[in-house]
């Protein structure tokens, strides 16, 4: 309630100051000072002073803003008490022409600390108190001891009342302190510190603060040339000084049209309900976010509820930004379930509303597109445990052989060797010689099975001589003739070796079972990082991975090493399987 | 004959050897690792060496590795592989350039006692010994073409001794048949294959081994 009354004082306050700075421009009998961009039209004294109060109220009613616009308004308030210095009264005269200056200093205070009301950095601090001190101090040591010749173009001013001394030399060198050397030097710390804020920004912070941060820079740059040129040339002076009247009415305006933007940004939430609405699942829902809230950054991170993490939309792991970084997440909830979380340029917190709006907007689509990543997150799971419960089996097929080769059957065979050794010695008797013979040979029959054993388990020849050796034993064992040919040099991988080696054998018992073929063909090529296989036949065709469960073994198995597998079998037309495998 | 023996397992290495000797051989040396063989065809300058496929530290192919080095630095030193499993594939890479003063045989076979000296005095001699599983494995495969058909049974089992890398002489002896006799199956043999005729016992076994696996 109170600020509402503050406003309604507020603008009666700005009525009567501007009412009044008017009629005493209107009225001067004297030229006057002219301050930088302050001409003494009643038509800009107006425009600018209600425009900075104006658009200050706006922001002061926003708490966000509030100091910004109390900033604002001062600078209205403080634009008005100038036009004292147009007074024919001695006494208001000569207020006027020390307050003059006021205004700009706590333009300079606004501008820097745009848009929160707070100067951020110690250097933007010493930058202002440095001005206000010029504008203030500085300006009363002037009006001290310049008497009215001694302000440029006030031949016909009223009589300074608060001359202490005239002493032209002195006020001249003071005036040189507070102008050409303190002012530039504050003016120009403030232009490049605007121009550094300008190129750290992100580009929804850009989006924000542009308006008001290019119009203020160039009313800064606009005193800093005033400031130069006017000791020289006055006219010159005079044109700038008009200029920078109209850049000064453009900062107010530069700020409404932020908040306009704003406004916009809230109904572009509108375009988003449109363009979410037309599908269940957007194909593009990060751009579309992304587009809603100007933040080409934005990023979206699905919650998984089975071990509370985040993922994007492809299911891979997305860790949130920690609190008061350069980027921020807010969370999207849908039907009381926390659904996503939204990481975005953390400019964007000064607007929770549009994040909020936006984040509501897209609830529904969220939610359907988290039950998709999930499905991905959890996709990539299965896929991995799949290749490390392969990888896992081979590895104890193979421990397995090697424990039988490097145990039993060196055992056996040493046994068998013992055993001919006896018979040897036994030469004197041929009957205990045939009995040790006849146990040797079952012996042997053992070993003989023991390997076929082994070798099914695990053929050692892979493992130890690579995948050409080893399918050229496959390929001769083949009940169908088979042409081989195999172009890899050197040695794959382990398990790319085993996929294919089982594949050419389960295709080849496949071909001589079902096929009724009258040749085969297996190759296997590398190109690049793919080892492909393929191994064709001239049956009858008609095999089918849904049916035959040796064909869906062999998908399996591919697909568990990230490879490609594909049957080709129309009824008639012989039957292809190729696969290609990443040898990674 | 001197012969060293290069095996990792100690119980084989001195079963080989003592069978060995058994059968007349002299036994110069006992390797457990390849390194250790060549080492020793170095100093002993063997008429065969017999080395394992599988040695440590790897356990796949070192034996292989020594046998090829053996056989460049030492061209006058026969090599017989020996191994738990015999692989056509192996085989015809191991025997690719040169099949002369070479073998490769099952491990098991030592226990054909006979068999086996021959197959040692064969590569010592500077000829070929191919495991009979290897041979009736390549004579047992499917082809395209219908060659093997067109050759007598008879014609079949001297093929098969021409592959393991038996002379003449030595399949005349097997088959009780006079060496006359097997030279015209022999020459029978490459006529009706199409395989060029040689008569150098180890050139013999790479153009059948060739003609075996096309």
């Amino acid at each position: 309630m109170s600020r509402r009354v503050d406003a309604v004082l507020v603008v009666a306050g700005a009525l009567v100051a501007g009412g009044l700075a008017v009629a005493l421009t209107a009225t001067s009998d004297h030229e006057g000072l002219r301050v930088v961009g302050h001409p003494q039209s009643p038509v800009f004294v107006l425009l600018i002073g209600w425009s900075f109060i104006g658009s200050g109220l706006v922001a002061w009613r926003d708490p966000r803003s509030g100091r910004f616009g109390a900033l604002m308004m001062a600078v209205g308030f403080a634009w008005f008490a100038a036009s004292l210095e147009a007074s024919g009264d001695p006494l208001l005269f000569s207020i006027g022409r020390v307050i003059a200056p006021l205004w700009i200093g706590i333009f300079l205070h606004a501008l820097l600390s745009f848009p929160t009301g707070r100067l951020e950095s110690a250097a933007a601090r010493w930058v202002v108190g440095a001005y206000y001190l010029d504008v203030t101090v500085i300006q009363l040591a002037w009006v001290l001891f310049a008497d009215v010749e001694g302000f440029p173009g006030c031949e016909e001013c009223p009589a300074n009342l608060f001359l202490v001394a005239d002493n032209p030399a002195l006020a001249r060198a003071i005036l040189i302190v507070e102008q050409p050397v303190v002012g530039v030097l504050a003016l120009g710390s403030a232009l490049v510190l605007l121009v550094l804020r300008w190129r750290a920004a992100t580009a929804p912070l850009r989006r924000a603060l542009a308006p008001v941060l290019t119009s203020g820079g160039i009313c800064v740059l606009i005193l800093l040339v005033t400031i130069l040129v006017e000791p020289f040339s006055p006219a010159t002076g005079r044109v700038v000084g008009w200029l920078g009247g109209v850049a000064f009415t453009a900062v107010p305006l530069a700020f409404l049209t932020g908040l306009l933007l704003r406004r916009l940004d809230r109904s572009s939430v509108g375009d988003l309900v449109v363009e979410l609405g037309e599908t269940a699942a957007p194909p593009d829902l990060r751009g579309a976010l992304s587009r809603a809230l100007h933040d080409p950054s934005l990023q979206i991170a699905y919650w998984l509820a089975h071990n509370d993490s985040y993922v994007d939309s492809d299911g891979r792991p997305i860790v949130l930004p920690p609190a008061g970084g350069a980027s921020a997440s807010t969370m999207v909830e849908h039907g009381g379930r926390r659904v996503a979380a939204v990481v975005h340029d953390a400019s964007l917190l000064q607007d929770p509303g549009l994040i909020r709006a936006v984040c509501a907007a897209a609830g529904l689509a969220l939610a359907n597109a988290r039950l998709q990543a999930e499905l991905r997150a959890r996709l990539d799971d299965l896929r991995e445990s799949r290749t490390r419960i392969v990888e896992a089996g081979q590895a104890e097929r193979r421990r397995l052989e090697r424990d039988l080769h490097d145990g039993a059957q060196q055992r056996l065979l040493s046994v068998a060797l013992g055993l001919r050794l006896v018979e040897v010695r036994l030469a004197g008797h041929p009957a205990e010689a045939d009995h040790v013979a006849r146990w040797r040979s079952e012996l042997e029959r053992s070993l003989e099975e023991l390997r076929e054993v082994a070798h099914g388990i695990h053929p050692a020849v892979l493992t130890d001589h690579g995948l050409a050796v080893a399918l050229e034993t496959v390929v001769a064992r083949s009940a169908v003739p088979v042409r081989l040919s195999v172009d890899a040099d050197g040695r794959l991988p382990e398990a790319v070796e085993a996929t294919a080696y089982y594949l050419v054998s389960e295709a080849l018992t496949n071909t001589a079972k079902h096929a009724r073929a009258a040749k085969a063909t297996v190759q296997v090529v590398r190109r690049g990082e793919l080892l492909l296989v393929e191994v064709t036949d001239d049956g009858i065709g008609g095999a089918d991975i849904a049916r035959g469960s040796g064909l869906r073994g062999l998908a399996d198995r591919v697909a568990a090493v990230e490879g490609r597998f594909t049957v080709t079998s129309p009824a008639g037309g012989g039957t292809s399987i190729k696969a290609e495998i990443p040898c990674v | 004959m001197r012969l060293i023996v290069a095996d990792d397992s100690l119980l084989l290495r001195e079963g080989i050897s003592r069978l060995l000797v058994e059968a007349g051989f002299q036994v110069v040396g006992l390797a457990a690792t390849a390194e250790e063989a060549l080492r020793q065809v170095a100093q002993q300058e063997p008429d065969v060496a017999i080395v394992d496929i599988k040695m440590p530290p790897t356990h796949t192919d070192e034996g292989l590795r020594a046998a090829r080095e053996i056989r460049t630095r030492h061209p006058g030193v026969g090599v017989l592989v020996l191994s738990q499993y015999v692989e056509l594939g192996l085989a015809a890479r191991l025997l690719a350039e040169n099949a002369a003063g070479l073998g490769y045989l099952l491990k098991d076979r030592i226990t054909d006692l006979g068999e086996f000296a021959a197959a040692v005095r064969r590569v010592g001699a500077g000829g070929s010994a191919l495991d009979p599983a290897i041979v009736s494995q390549l004579l047992a495969r499917r082809r395209e073409d219908s060659a093997l058909d067109r050759i007598t049974a008879r014609e079949r089992e001297v093929l098969a001794l021409m592959a393991e890398g038996y002379s003449n002489q030595a399949i005349a002896d097997r088959l009780v048949i006079t060496v006359r006799a097997v030279e015209k199956h022999v020459t029978s043999i490459f006529d009706r294959l199409g395989v060029p005729a040689t008569t150098d016992s180890h050139r013999r076994v790479l153009a059948v081994l060739a003609f075996l696996r096309s």
